[in-house]
């Protein structure tokens, strides 16, 4: 029982690290009030990649730093769009993801099947990792696991409510007009913010293909990009909370694995529906904690309207 | 009375004075700008394909005569233009009340997988077992959609996300229902059902009479929209839920009506993929159709009547796939070409607002 549950917290900090990462970067942008629904197609961008810059022989983290970087390009692109021209944000992020994953399947068609040419290494923290009972699960992962559960929510949680720049941010997402009129030149923060979020998004594809599957297939992403942005809504757009969710999700995700394993006798399809069913689930029980707890988990009251500067 | 945004409005001018946003603009404007959009996306991606070393000219003229050289060629064209009609209709319905159906994807699955389990298991006269797969996939399509829309009415959940969630526990189950329950013991090489005995009849040689069908409704639907008070009251939902709450309409009541239509409409293009083209279950069966109805339905503006000439271009670009592959192209290539289409659509649309600053000020 006590190996099962190890094993489930290791692959859940893997699962989970990928979604958590993607979600850190929507969570930027929907607080400046874009909604990103490319999320999907800048994962599949970011996992291929990664995986060509390994096989051209660079390290794992450089890897990752390349799928960053490709995120971040695709991520202007996409701010271009809905940003300066305010075109439909929901129409653009749908044409994102269809045309990253597409880019993604096409370029990808060499390296599909192969596994990745360089990997994260795990690394064993020394006294950490004999600990007791989840010792060996959480302290023998990668060193990027680290970064992505301790240090990036808690930076960004830090960034976004306890600095200057964050409250532009998040005024910028709840009233554009009003943050205009202080002084906030909007449409440059919503600009960093969406750029921002695509690195991190690109960031997740690769620590997909490098740090958790660590190989490439056509459509590899499989709807992580959307569990994301249900992730968001679910965490509460704080991200600290979606640290927490991220965490659920890995579990479930990593159940329907041990399950697999386990030869539990329910078909491997359906356990592979496990994190779909659960995020829906997840969906449905918000409303009603959020009607509990008032405006504290609502989302920024600008999100997905575009800014006109002249019909202030 | 100063009016500040008069006064700000003056003072903007002056600032840019190049380009100005005009409030609202007519059909032809918008028509012109979506095509005019295409055209450059379309262009686009011929460049780049250039630029990757490929003769995009030879390409292009290749896509245009198979798909309308000769009649295989169009029948073929058919083919993959009818089940996307539906899709794209599908998604189109669910737009006219403003909200988005991204599961034709799974809905369709859902429809193939009933209509093939009614045909494997009824037995009847050709028409009447037909008539009942058709039913059949139509009220698996809309019960596919259910829970996302009872989310959507009642508890305004995105639907958006809840949609497409669907769409991969869809093809997980299709595929588990091929390797499973549904196989073909005779056949053990692919994964699909046996071969079902019921088929929609011929309109031509190959393509059926689904592709009238699709037409028909696509007329149905305009009609409906745009003859009925409840085409009206979905209008105006989509416009404003809350006018149309103050006016009396039942809203949530609209918003389950119409996603049971988009859901059972995509559901109906699974069952005449099944009926008509690949008379058997498979656990590929849909060949993007779903999503690509999305595409048409963004492309149409929500517009029924103009699904037929958006499905046409998405079913030339899917044919354009097909080319692609005997030059050794991937085919998802024309995936990343279709998002570019919609991404010059909806950047066209927003474009087609701007007006060189004097003109507006004529028309002021």
């Amino acid at each position: 029982m006590i190996e099962l549950l190890t094993g489930m917290v290791a692959t859940a900090l893997l699962a989970g690290g990928v979604l958590l990462l993607g979600a850190l970067g929507e969570v930027i942008a929907e607080r400046a009030g874009v909604f990103n629904l490319g999320v999907e197609g800048l994962m599949a961008i970011g996992g291929i990649t990664g995986i060509i810059a390994v096989a051209h022989g660079a390290p794992a983290l450089f890897g990752m730093l390349c799928a960053m970087l490709t995120g971040a390009a695709f991520g202007c692109v996409f701010a271009a769009s809905v940003v300066l021209l305010r075109a439909n944000q929901t129409l653009c992020g749908l044409a994102l993801t269809v045309s990253g994953g597409g880019l993604a399947a096409a370029v990808g068609q060499s390296y599909s099947g192969h596994p990745a040419a360089a990997v994260f290494a795990s690394v064993h923290i020394p006294i950490l990792s004999a600990l007791p009972l989840f010792g060996r699960a959480v302290f023998s992962q990668n060193p990027i696991v680290y970064v992505i559960w301790i240090v990036l929510p808690l930076a960004l949680h830090a960034l976004l409510f306890r600095t200057r720049w964050g409250i532009s941010l998040r005024a910028v997402g709840e009233d554009p007009a009003a943050a205009d009129a202080s002084g906030v030149h909007v449409l440059r923060v919503q600009f960093a913010a969406v750029v921002a979020g695509a690195a991190l998004a690109g960031a997740a594809g690769g620590f997909l293909t490098l740090g958790y599957i660590t190989s490439w297939s056509d459509g590899i992403t499989g709807g992580r990009g959307w569990i994301v942005i249900a992730l968001v809504i679910f965490g509460g757009f704080k991200p600290l909370n979606i640290a927490l969710g991220a965490l659920l999700f890995g579990l479930i995700t990593a159940l329907g694995f041990v399950g697999q394993a386990r030869d539990w006798p329910v078909p491997p399809a359906f356990l592979s529906m496990l994190p779909y069913l659960a995020t829906i689930a997840c969906m449905i029980v918000t409303p009603f904690l959020v009607r509990r707890k008032r405006s504290r988990f609502l989302a920024p009251a600008a999100l997905g309207v575009p800014y006109f500067p002249e019909q202030r | 009375m100063l009016n500040i945004q008069k006064f700000f409005g003056s003072f903007f001018q002056k600032r840019t004075a190049l380009f100005l946003v005009a409030p609202a603009i007519g059909v032809w404007p918008l028509f012109a700008s979506r095509v005019l959009s295409i055209a450059a996306a379309l262009l686009l991606g011929g460049i780049v394909f250039a630029l990757c070393g490929y003769d995009a000219a030879r390409l292009a003229s290749d896509v245009v005569s198979a798909s309308f050289g000769n009649v295989f060629g169009l029948e073929d064209l058919g083919l993959i233009w009818s089940p996307m009609i539906l899709t794209g209709l599908a998604a189109a319905v669910a737009l006219r009340i403003g909200l988005w159906n991204i599961g034709g994807e799974g809905q369709f699955y859902a429809g193939a997988m009933a209509a093939a389990w009614v045909g494997l298991h009824v037995q009847a006269p050709g028409g009447v077992a037909l008539l009942l797969m058709a039913l059949a996939g139509f009220v698996a399509g809309a019960a596919w959609i259910l829970v996302p829309a009872l989310a959507r009415a009642w508890l305004a959940v995105d639907e958006i996300i809840t949609t497409l969630l669907l769409n991969f526990v869809a093809v997980l189950l299709v595929t588990y229902v091929c390797t499973g329950p549904m196989r073909d013991p005779a056949n053990a090489v692919t994964a699909a059902s046996a071969h079902i005995p019921y088929e929609i009849p011929p309109l031509l040689d190959e393509l059926h009479w689904g592709f009238a069908v699709s037409v028909v409704l696509v007329a149905c639907v305009a009609l409906l929209f745009g003859r009925t008070v409840w085409g009206y009251e979905v209008r105006v939902a989509g416009a404003n839920r809350h006018a149309a709450a103050y006016a009396g309409m039942r809203v949530r009541r609209r918003i389950m009506e119409v996603f049971l239509l988009s859901g059972g409409l995509a559901g109906l293009a699974g069952m005449l993929e099944v009926a008509g083209t690949v008379h058997r279950l498979e656990a590929g069966i849909s060949n993007n159709f779903g999503y690509l109805g999305i595409m048409v339905a963004a492309l149409a503006g929500a517009s029924p009547l103009a699904v037929l000439p958006a499905s046409l271009l998405l079913a030339v670009l899917l044919n354009a796939g097909i080319v692609l592959q005997s030059y050794g192209v991937s085919k998802y290539a024309v995936l990343a070409l279709t998002g570019l289409v919609l991404l010059g659509a909806a950047v066209g649309e927003r474009l087609a607002y701007y007006r060189l600053a004097p003109t507006l000020a004529k028309l002021r």
